[in-house]
């Protein structure tokens, strides 16, 4: 029986124009090897933004690609998921709607971390199939270069900057795209695991702060590691069991893209074999909450997956967070762009 | 089941205040003012302060807790947690699940929404979809909480008169008639600069300079609000009551964002609300941004203005620029929920919540 639901109309994604290799790191003195960061995580490489770039310079290009995809040029409502906004306040997400000449709209910013883009995807599900909007630009973003600390060996060689965006449209369960089924969930028990300790309202910044490292993003990567395979694992099958797939009819698994190990491990439990498995990570490292929309628009890009496909969505993230998508493949071909500057302010009408 | 969506309504509110009273006399030692001229510009008092160690999760967790007992629900019954702050603890995890753990809310969905001051809307507006899209869904937390504190410069008089610390939480779940009508937000983020914490994220990234040069403070361009409130106020009101077919006659209270008393009541008789309709609750604690409109939703339910039926115009506006209304018809819970409010009986300030490691 088919049912309203949000349906994935257009993709598109940006990376910064500068790629870091492994030995690029090396050079710049961090204490490890190109074979050490390969072996340990799967990463040959990730991107990083010129200095004074923000994520919303990230999250408009890819923002303004998944609408050339969809061969749309407004959206309902936009959302950004993020855990490195361009100011704690104002939200990013206004910005972005104005820099896209949607002026006007709705929009908001989501935190949950590097589940933030599956969580926005529910939450606009939820905004479409009420009736509330048509349509919503759901981008994931994120400038992990502002927060990890480049000497930090356990996240410098791990984290990239990018984003990845989707055009959701009122559709139904039946069109190529739609979102079939979620499963979310949170645990605060373990906010430890992952986390940017200073810098809000619980250990402000300071004049004459010198616990600089308070500043950057840590993670504790053992704990983290068992963790994610763990509620990765648990919500896909709760995902599957919901949408009444048996896990071998699925055909496209994307995982978020934090460490091949941990997808490996997730795949082999799930037992998805390693052809139905996509991603970029060895490519761009990971983003966060730009890796599923990312890994997404990439695997379209290059027709990886034909539209209708049964597609399986999932991550996991600080906080703690998880969650988990059923939906088919969309028929949209993916949109690229670089990051777009940003306009001095009063100049931003389009 | 009747045709239309699920009637969602609030069923509890709670707030939560911080120990430490800021007084006028404070601020205008450290500002070069007088006690006198703050309260005859701002109409405010007073502000609380949050201690040393206390976060947005920690006063956001006694007002959930405290909007719980208002609705008589549990904490286990709760299938979402949405919180609303420009405040938020750190930049992740997300305040919400810090919340969802000081609470024990094990079985909600926690996540943060950033819309500045109208941030409760926002998340209202996504709980009561959410509520409606999601089978087996039944009761949100939607808690704007700030701790605007260490973002303050306490010498710069257009920021430190106006902003205090607090959480005001509402219970959002099915009721039997009325509830929230048509929700309608907007944005315009060409005004983003119009009020900013400049540093601290991914545009200008924290470092020993940017902490020098209070960037992480407050930047507000108070003339250029001021033009958008008085812009804003009538528009909202007028597309809230056209969505909702009334006319301000049958509003029985306008509760809104409320930046400061003074300036709330100015623009809020030039657009004909009476002194009878609208709720001021700045006067003793500022304007605590995300907290506000449900710190003053809270306050009405503790004085009895909202009996069954009443008619209440919500509207907000923000940093962003972001801004939005409704009409919310105050309503009995469906006859299946476990409880209904008790608006007179509740305290004002839950108690204080336990300390995180």
């Amino acid at each position: 029986m088919t049912r309203p639901a949000a349906v994935i109309a257009g993709l598109g994604s940006c990376l910064p124009l500068r790629r870091i290799t492994n030995a690029d790191l090396v050079q710049e003195g961090l204490n490890t090897s190109d074979e050490w960061i390969r072996t340990r995580t799967g990463i040959r490489a990730r991107y990083r933004v010129a200095p004074g770039v923000g994520t919303a310079d990230l999250a408009v290009a890819a923002g303004r690609a998944a609408l050339h995809s969809a061969g749309r040029t407004t959206a309902a409502c936009v959302l950004v998921a993020t855990t490195t906004p361009d100011r704690p306040c104002p939200a990013t997400a206004p910005e972005v709607a104005a820099r896209l000449g949607l002026s006007g709209t709705p929009a908001f910013d989501l935190a949950a971390v590097c589940s933030g883009f599956l969580y926005a995807a529910q939450v606009a599900s939820a905004l479409l199939t009420s009736g509330t909007f048509d349509s919503a630009l759901v981008v994931g973003a994120e400038t992990y270069s502002a927060i990890v600390d480049p000497q930090d060996r356990d996240t410098a060689v791990i984290f990239g900057d990018g984003a990845g965006a989707v055009l959701l449209e009122r559709g139904t369960t039946a069109d190529p795209g739609a979102f079939i089924r979620f499963d979310l969930g949170s645990d605060g028990t373990h906010s430890d695991l992952i986390e940017i300790p200073s810098g809000g309202s619980r250990r402000p910044r300071r004049h004459g702060d010198t616990s600089e490292a308070d500043h950057f993003f840590r993670m504790r990567g053992r704990e983290v590691y068992g963790q994610a395979v763990l509620r990765m694992t648990a919500s896909a099958r709760t995902v599957l069991s919901r949408a009444q797939w048996p896990a071998a009819t699925v055909e496209a698994f994307i995982g978020h893209q934090a460490n091949q190990r941990i997808l490996d491990a997730v795949a082999q439990r799930l037992l998805l074999p390693p052809e139905r498995c996509h991603g970029n990570l060895r490519h761009v490292g990971n983003t966060a909450a730009a890796s599923i929309p990312l890994a997404m628009a990439d695997a379209a890009a290059c027709h990886l997956v034909g539209p209708g496909a049964r597609t399986l969505l999932t991550a996991f993230g600080g906080g703690l967070t998880w969650g988990s998508a059923a939906l088919t493949w969309p028929a949209a071909t993916a949109f690229h762009l670089p990051p777009e500057p940003r306009p001095p302010q009063g100049e931003q009408h389009e | 089941m009747s045709a239309g969506p699920v009637p969602i309504g609030v069923l509890g509110t709670g707030t939560y205040l911080p120990p430490t009273v800021v007084t006028n006399e404070e601020i205008a030692a450290l500002t070069g003012t007088s006690a006198r001229w703050i309260e005859e510009r701002t109409g405010i008092r007073r502000r609380r302060r949050a201690l040393p160690g206390q976060a947005s999760s920690d006063l956001a967790a006694a007002a959930v807790q405290a909007a719980l007992t208002d609705a008589r629900l549990d904490v286990g019954d709760l299938d979402l947690v949405v919180l609303a702050t420009s405040t938020p603890d750190e930049l992740g995890p997300s305040t919400a699940c810090r919340v969802q753990s000081l609470l024990g809310a094990d079985r909600a969905v926690a996540f943060d929404v950033s819309a500045a001051c109208s941030g409760w809307l926002f998340g209202a507006r996504v709980a009561v979809d959410w509520l409606r899209a999601e089978t087996g869904a039944r009761y949100a937390a939607v808690v704007g909480v700030e701790t605007y504190s260490p973002f303050v410069d306490a010498s710069d008089r257009a920021t430190a008169v106006l902003f205090g610390d607090g959480a005001a939480a509402t219970v959002l779940g099915p009721v039997a008639t009325g509830g929230f009508g048509r929700i309608r937000l907007g944005s315009d983020g060409t005004r983003a600069d119009q009020v900013l914490i400049p540093a601290g994220g991914s545009r200008i990234p924290a470092t020993g300079r940017t902490v020098a040069g209070k960037d992480h403070r407050i930047h507000m361009q108070g003339r250029q609000l001021a033009s958008f409130v008085n812009g804003v106020f009538p528009s909202l009101i007028g597309s809230a009551l056209d969505d909702a077919a009334l006319g301000l006659s049958d509003i029985d209270l306008v509760v809104a964002h409320q930046p400061n008393p003074a300036m709330l009541r100015d623009v809020a008789r030039r657009c004909g609300v009476l002194p009878r309709q609208l709720v001021v609750a700045g006067r003793d604690v500022g304007n605590i941004g995300a907290a506000s409109m449900p710190f003053a939703l809270a306050q009405a339910a503790r004085a009895g203005r909202t009996t069954p039926g009443a008619r209440v115009l919500t509207l907000a506006f923000g940093a962003g620029l972001t801004w939005g209304s409704t009409v919310l018809t105050w309503a009995a819970p469906a006859a299946t929920a476990p409880g209904g409010p008790v608006a007179a009986q509740r305290p004002l300030e839950a108690p204080i919540p336990r300390a995180t490691p």
